[in-house]
């Protein structure tokens, strides 16, 4: 009889028709938030063994499970290194739990969730160093560099481009090993010039490479190189270098430091589709190493070839291991000798800080004080000389910011005040960047369900402010209205269906004060939005029917996919 | 390097002959076991991995009172799998997807079934999922309701057994099929051909292709896949496709690939193993549509016997009319239980017309 009465399996052992059930961890406390749900630390209770969940939910989505999922599973289940993370099952729940707020009449529309469940990591790379006092040794910067090139080298020779490489996906544990997570938005390439067209949008504004701000729609793990520059610099600068409010900034701030591109430092640059809209008016000069004088020069020259405008002659993580940097002294430290750091993930610290920052808010209520907030600002990196003296004031977060790129401080709050209620846990608890879900998901990627419902799958969006917002914010003026209802931190039901919105609001006041510039037209819209294309639509070829309610699509609109099979 | 070798699919999903016989043996057992208990085979698993058995109707045990309906043997199981991944051969032609995704499809369908037996979920819901995961997995996505649309079923199925065929998989979604190894094989063969032929070799070689692929597509419609890695396959197809029409000096090529390829196995051992797979090729055969039709009636009967007497009652009101020409299939479709699959996607609707009338 190998008929299982209901009720009678054993739920020890894995059944072979199905996975084990959620019910086998036992929650600790959250660690991440975003779109498709959250990212918990749990318990196996069976083993004592701690691990992070990562919740997929199954309802809402028009075309079953989601495609970022798919991929995210499909290529963790390849990669198997010891800097990627390592995804240990597939596990699923019963139906509603107590945090999913299933309204009374939705509870049978419920279709239960899946977890990844992860092993456990401590720390995440932005949580670490926003850590008040932090301040990262070179040798330290230099082992983390060297993890985070070689788990990357391993996905590149596996044709995985990661494409969204920043501090909240790189994962440390208290060993000191680095992890790259969140592949939620990676996907497999191929060299194959005829190869389907990639969605450009992808990666973290901030760390976005110039030829995907330009709408290249074929590229390569240059893509990703560009991001481990930024974050590079960032480490060692003690603060994001290029943190753009929207995409027109972000390629501005990228000329003021590399330059702006032409035909001769980027061979057939002109050809990339918005080219000619992001042209600054006149040329600007590279300033890379004026700007980075302070670094040694072994990092400085590895930052020249990662911060290099044309993604072909941008440097491999393989060339980049290899770089003097890593093979001169200091050398890089082993990671075991790192030391041991309490629990740090971006999403807890910005949450410490958030309540902080409340308190304060309250008793300059009282006091009748007017007081803006002020970002928090690291320390930059203990260097062989002692160190300048500079405005941070290690543990306390209310000195004035230090601004990258001339950036004045005004600036940055008008910036914040644009963001409608999602200041309270944007740039002022950090300076993170201008998204809404990956900065949130403490490198897990719980968060950003990214472009799946509607986007994703070429149907209409079914969550009206998810698809009509970029449109919007061509209108300028609007800013606010959808970051508004969203709260701090909490951004309890955002346009991503049951997920927490981007920071629009912000870019609607953007382009009030734009009205009249140059807006490239054929320039979708929500090219403009100030949150992560990558959690927006992922078209990525097969996608790119995408309905994209009323705005031409900037990569080709044909499916490619209704190919012949060869024989 | 994460490749073939480092993969689930050799790892977990290539069994031997005996594993294999075993497991579609527990299956069949399970829905057999199923029926005399419940009344009724049609499965659902609850998220804590408990089977419940609906398809009586009843509340288990003692759901359905009415006569058993019959079972299938395992015999007629392995029918009906051929018959579907024949279907999914069908539709993917028809929706012109590249035969990765074919291919992807039917060891998807493979795989399910070597847990499931089709008595216990519906093949042609779990052949449309698989069609549907294999095409998202492999970035082609086509989305449900075009698919719905396209064969002219219902894209809520397709995405109601989503989560159970991804379970039955244990989402280790990435297959590696024999058109790539062939493909790989093709290229190696390339050189030293044209070196010698020239042209005429690549001619031939071409020619050796095109009927390799073809005999790759009869491959997947035997267990072959489930108990040999592609690149087995590959070779395998490409030595029956050069029997039946010499072309190129293969034997020469296989007596030195084990040591030009640093292989595991000797010469000895490879060709035995593509003998077995020839034997599998070879002495496979595809259902007859009326065979088919037959099984399907029972297996319908076995989810859902309460059909069973409706479907008599009919026969008996119709006999008496004196319309005994309709098949008794008709009468499953009356209620709504299995449409005709029709093929006539809209842009292939020509080259595929005989296709239409094709019942499922």
């Amino acid at each position: 009889m190998a008929v299982a009465v209901p009720g009678q399996l054993n739920l020890d052992e894995t059944p072979t028709w199905g996975s084990r059930s959620v019910d086998v961890y036992e929650k600790i406390e959250q660690i991440g938030e975003g779109t498709y749900g959250q990212v918990y630390m749990a318990r196996e209770i069976a083993t004592g063994e701690v691990v992070a969940l990562k919740k997929v939910r199954m309802d809402n989505e028009k075309e079953g499970f989601p495609i970022t999922a798919i991929r995210e599973i499909k290529i963790l289940k390849k990669l198997q290194h010891a800097n990627v993370i390592k995804l240990k099952e597939i596990v699923t729940s019963k139906g509603p739990e107590k945090e999913d707020n299933i309204k009374p009449g939705d509870a049978n529309k419920f279709k239960g969730s899946i977890y990844m469940v992860f092993e456990y990591m401590d720390h995440d790379l932005t949580g670490l160093s926003d850590r008040p006092g932090m301040r990262f040794s070179i040798p330290q910067i230099k082992c983390y560099m060297k993890q985070l090139l070689t788990g990357l080298h391993y996905c590149h020779v596996n044709q995985v481009l990661h494409r969204d490489i920043k501090g909240s996906n790189l994962l440390i544990d208290n060993n000191g090993i680095l992890k790259l997570a969140d592949f939620g938005l990676a996907r497999s390439f191929s060299n194959d010039q005829n190869g389907q067209p990639l969605t450009n949008r992808v990666i973290t504004l901030w760390y976005r490479p110039p030829e995907l701000l330009m709408g290249s729609t074929k590229y390569t793990p240059a893509v990703d190189m560009w991001s481990v520059g930024c974050i590079f610099a960032e480490l060692l600068n003690g603060k994001p270098i290029l943190p753009g409010r929207n995409e027109t900034e972000q390629f501005h701030k990228i000329c003021e430091l590399c330059g702006s591109p032409d035909e001769t430092n980027w061979p057939r640059v002109s050809q990339l589709p918005y080219y000619n809209q992001f042209k600054p008016e006149r040329p600007v000069k590279r300033r890379v190493k004026d700007v980075f004088k302070h670094f040694d020069r072994h990092a400085l020259d590895l930052l020249e070839r990662m911060l290099t405008l044309d993604p072909e002659h941008r440097i491999s993580a393989k060339d980049a291991l290899d770089a003097e940097y890593f093979w001169t002294e200091p050398f890089p430290c082993p990671p075991s000798s790192l030391p041991k750091y309490e629990a740090s993930h971006e999403y807890q610290t910005k949450k410490k800080r958030q309540q902080q920052r409340q308190q304060q808010e309250e008793q300059a209520k009282r006091m009748k004080v007017i007081h803006h907030p002020a970002p928090h600002t690291r320390l930059p990196p203990i260097q062989q000389q002692p160190l300048r003296p500079g405005p941070h004031q290690p543990g306390h977060n209310l000195g004035p910011p230090i601004h990258a790129n001339g950036v004045s401080n005004q600036h940055n709050n008008n910036y914040n005040r644009g963001q409608g209620g999602n200041n309270q846990n944007r740039a002022p608890g950090g300076g993170r960047p201008p998204h809404g879900g990956p900065s949130q998901n403490g490198g897990y990627g719980g968060g950003p369900n990214r472009g799946v419902p509607g986007g994703a799958y070429g149907g209409p969006a079914q969550q009206p402010g998810a698809y009509t917002a970029p449109n919007m914010g061509h209108q300028g003026g609007r800013g606010g209205v959808y970051g508004g209802p969203a709260g701090g931190g909490a951004y309890p039901a955002g346009p991503y269906g049951g997920g927490r919105g981007p920071p629009v609001g912000g870019r609607g006041q953007q382009f009030g004060g734009m009205a009249g510039g140059p807006q490239p037209p054929a320039y979708g819209a929500q090219h403009y939005m100030q949150q992560p294309t990558a959690q927006y639509v992922d078209i990525d070829g097969a996608y790119a029917r995408a309905s994209h309610s009323g705005f031409q699509p900037p990569s080709p609109p044909h499916r490619p996919d209704y190919r012949q099979g060869q024989r | 390097m994460a490749d073939f070798t480092t993969s689930t699919h050799r790892k977990r999903w290539i069994l031997n002959p005996n594993d294999l016989t075993r497991r579609y043996q527990t299956a069949n057992q399970r829905a057999v076991d199923a029926l005399q208990k419940y009344g009724a085979t049609r499965v659902e698993v609850q998220s804590d991995g408990s089977l419940t058995y609906p398809g009586a109707g009843g509340d288990g045990e003692n759901g359905w009172k009415g006569s058993l309906p019959e079972h299938l043997s395992i015999e007629e199981e392995l029918l009906v799998r051929r018959f579907y991944e024949n279907k999914i051969q069908q539709v993917c032609a028809a929706f012109r997807l590249p035969n990765k995704i074919q291919a992807t499809a039917i060891m998807y369908f493979k795989r399910f079934y070597q847990q499931w037996s089709v008595m216990e979920h519906d093949p042609k819901n779990i052949m449309l999922t698989c069609i549907y995961l294999a095409c998202k997995v492999e970035e082609s996505h086509v989305s449900a309701e075009e698919l719905g649309k396209g064969i002219q079923q219902d894209p809520q199925v397709v995405l109601k057994n989503e989560m159970i065929v991804l379970q039955g998989l244990e989402f280790e979604l990435i297959v590696y099929t024999p058109y790539r190894s062939m493909e790989g094989f093709i290229y190696d063969l390339e050189q030293p051909f044209v070196q010698r032929m020239g042209t005429a070799g690549l001619q031939a070689l071409q020619g050796l292709r095109t009927a390799a692929g073809f005999i790759v597509d009869k491959m997947m419609l035997t267990d072959a896949p489930l108990l040999y890695p592609p690149g087995q396959l590959a070779l395998a197809a490409l030595r029956i496709a050069n029997q039946e029409e010499p072309k190129v000096d293969l034997d020469g090529y296989l007596q030195d690939l084990p040591e030009h390829k640093r292989l595991q196995h000797s010469c000895v051992e490879l060709m035995a193993k593509l003998d077995a797979i020839q034997l599998l090729v070879k002495e496979s055969k595809q259902p007859l549509e009326a065979e088919v039709r037959h099984i399907d009636r029972k297996l319908k009967y076995c989810r859902n016997p309460s059909l069973q007497d409706e479907a008599k009652g009919k026969r008996e009101r119709k006999t008496k009319k004196g319309d005994r020409k309709r098949p008794p299939s008709d009468v499953a479709m009356a209620n709504g239980v299995h449409e005709p699959l029709d093929l006539n996607v809209a842009h292939s609707a020509k080259r595929r017309q005989s296709e239409g009338d094709v019942m499922i």
